[in-house]
């Protein structure tokens, strides 16, 4: 090889290192990658232009109420849909025509599609046997299922004999009898009693560590949501609000959707008059929000559970309790303050209906929401927050 | 003590009794040792022997078997297709018009059927006997199992279809290990009223019959015409305790299904015609 060709090769092989396509090989590939995606029916847009990344061994929530395309998004990626638009990735290989049948993924449904002419085994055992496993392994691959879902007395029963909750693990395991990277799993825990759900929400969790795949769970619960998931999508009408750790969209709402439909709020109409000083109900209070534009229109927000009753005089507003009811580990408390704007507090001292009280809070608990920011725009603004409190440190 | 008359149950004993009441007349003569039906002169097997010695007979009971059998068999599988076909049709203005041409032939007056077909096999050149009964009891049996098949179809959890293709079942294994089972049934009620329509079919089947090729009740018609003779008696009395038979071997097989899978629902009893 002459010297200039060998030069040559030497710095291909160096711009390879330095190029994108080369890093994409070391750094991990999403399991799921949606660029773009978008299904209508007719003119009916259920779902717009989403683009989503999924790293593989994680638990994903798809959360929102009816109809808001959480529920499309998975039949997108199991494959009972197919996307008027964009490209469905797995792996990093497009599968927008890979049919249901051949994609390494497996579904739970919501009401379960047990096969009501098998007994709990055969059912587990379907997906090895159409695989044509040798009967050994499927019935080891059974018995180690069942297991996994407690229920290894249940081999023999029929379908019809289970409980509910008991169904539910069938559904589960035999989901899983199939060894699939990724599980998607249709509001499985919404025919359960409260218990039973609050049971099953640890178990399912417990199960997607042990095994180390990929869960995506659809819900409309957000409790059960924040309980279960390392990251959160909170859809509403076809688009992904927000995304995040579930401490993050809790703590961080990023629009009045995000804010009422996750947990409970006091949302209300402010004004930002500066950098850390927003106005609302006809007061001024400090916070910890910046970077916005002189007097911008903002909502703000304000969690029950962090609000606290206290005395007129060390409360930063007044109010007039208007109802209350007891819950256990705290009051939940309805007051009207002078501007006839209502508020919940959980609160865990009593009060007396008619009383006038103090509301206090924390400058920190106080959230602001500019109208119509983009995700990206938020997210940059919450980094520019923590690059001051480093700076601050410093 | 005076026990309270129940009038429902009598009503209903009295409904039984008129029903019943000419099929005993008739059994219970079939035993005479007499010939005619008036007077009774006697018990005697007479009439039994004589027709089991007609052997033209016992080849149309044989014969009334195949075409029964036969086309009870066919008419499921293609009815069964056809309800498939029906239920997986998307568009809702085709599935109507499909099942209103299938209701349609259900309610047609045999006769037309009947007179249809004969024109039909007439036009095509095609010879009365065996095969002309046997499609059009195939025909008209069809629409009898589509009948039966589709509720089952439309009862059956549109998951279980989704999960079979979810646990990477082709189209074929989603159909003979999910949907089937699911829904035999359906095709096995749909199966036992084909077979007693096909069995019991008199208007079609005369028109469409000759060569000589006859069934049971095409023949019992003619015979009667000639003068009644307590021979069709005695064939009648065999013929009702074959559907009586079939009624309780139905009975028994789908409380065993019932009981087995305890679905709680018993399979729906086809009605069967007097013969």
């Amino acid at each position: 090889m002459s010297r200039v060709k060998w030069h040559a090769f030497l710095v291909t092989i160096y711009l390879l290192t330095k190029s994108e396509g080369w890093e994409l090989t070391n750094t991990s590939t999403p399991i799921i990658e949606f660029k773009n995606v978008g299904l209508s029916y007719d003119d009916n847009e259920v779902l717009k232009n989403i683009d989503l990344s999924l790293e593989a061994g994680k638990f994903y929530t798809l959360l929102g109420p009816s109809g808001s395309g959480k529920t499309t998004i998975l039949n997108l990626i199991s494959g009972q849909l197919t996307a008027t638009h964009g490209d469905i990735l797995f792996e990093g290989n497009i599968i927008n025509d890979v049919p249901v049948e051949k994609r390494n993924m497996n579904t739970v449904f919501q009401d379960y599609g047990l096969f009501p002419n098998m007994n709990v085994f055969d059912n587990v055992a379907f997906g090895p046997t159409i695989k044509r496993m040798s009967k050994t392994d499927i019935n080891a691959k059974v018995t180690e299922m069942l297991d996994l879902v407690k229920l290894s007395d249940y081999a023999d029963r029929e379908i019809n004999e289970l409980s509910g909750g008991q169904r539910q693990r069938v559904a589960i395991a035999r989901a899983l009898a199939n060894d699939p990277e990724v599980l998607l799993l249709d509001e499985p825990l919404s025919a359960l009693d409260y218990k039973l759900r609050k049971d099953m929400q640890y178990e399912l969790r417990e199960i997607q560590q042990r095994l180390g795949i990929t869960f995506v769970f659809v819900t409309h619960d957000q409790e059960e949501a924040l309980a279960m998931s390392d990251w959160i999508f909170v859809m509403n009408d076809g688009v992904i609000q927000q995304n995040g750790s579930p401490e993050d969209i809790y703590d961080e709402p990023i629009n009045h959707f995000v804010a009422d439909f996750i947990g409970e709020s006091n949302i209300l109409d402010g004004i930002m008059k500066t950098d850390y000083l927003v106005h609302f109900t006809g007061k001024d209070f400090e916070n910890v929000d910046a970077g916005m534009r002189p007097n911008e229109r903002v909502e703000v927000v304000l969690r029950p559970e962090d609000l606290d009753l206290t005395t007129i005089e060390n409360g930063k507003l007044v109010v007039t309790i208007d109802d209350q009811s007891f819950r256990g580990d705290y009051y939940e408390i309805t007051a009207l303050d002078d501007d006839g704007n209502e508020w919940q507090v959980q609160a865990t001292n009593k009060a007396e209906i008619g009383e006038r009280v103090g509301l206090t809070f924390d400058p920190e608990d106080i959230h602001i929401m500019r109208f119509n920011e983009s995700e990206d725009d938020f997210d940059a603004r919450l980094e520019s927050y923590e690059d001051d409190a480093d700076d601050a440190k410093e | 003590m005076m026990k309270k008359i129940k009038w429902g149950n009598l009503y209903l004993w009295l409904m039984f009794v008129v029903l019943y009441l000419p099929i005993i007349f008739l059994i219970t003569y079939s035993f005479n040792a007499g010939k005619v039906m008036q007077g009774w002169s006697g018990f005697s097997l007479k009439h039994y022997g004589e027709l089991f010695a007609d052997t033209r007979i016992l080849e149309i009971v044989v014969n009334t078997f195949l075409v029964a059998l036969l086309s009870s068999l066919l008419s499921s599988v293609i009815g069964t297709a056809g309800a498939l076909y029906i239920y997986n049709i998307k568009h809702a203005l085709t599935k109507n018009v499909f099942l209103s041409l299938n209701n349609i032939l259900l309610v047609s007056p045999d006769v037309i059927i009947g007179a249809a077909f004969l024109i039909l096999f007439t036009v095509m050149g095609f010879s009365l006997g065996f095969t002309s009964v046997l499609l059009s009891h195939i025909a008209f049996s069809i629409p009898i199992v589509v009948l039966m098949v589709l509720p089952r179809l439309q009862e059956m959890n549109r998951s279980l279809v989704a999960s079979a293709k979810d646990l990477g079942a082709n189209n074929w294994q989603m159909l003979t290990r999910v949907i089937l089972p699911v829904i035999s049934p359906g095709i096995f009620a749909g199966f036992f009223m084909a077979f007693t329509y096909s069995l019991d079919d008199f208007a079609v089947t005369f028109f469409v019959t000759g060569n000589g090729f006859s069934t049971l009740s095409v023949e019992i018609y003619s015979r009667a015409r000639q003068g009644v003779s307590l021979e069709i008696n005695a064939l009648s009395a065999m013929m009702f305790m074959v559907s009586l038979a079939l009624v309780l071997i139905y009975y028994v097989i789908s409380t065993r299904a019932a009981k087995s899978k305890k679905q709680g629902t018993r399979l729906v009893l086809p009605a069967s015609e007097g013969l």
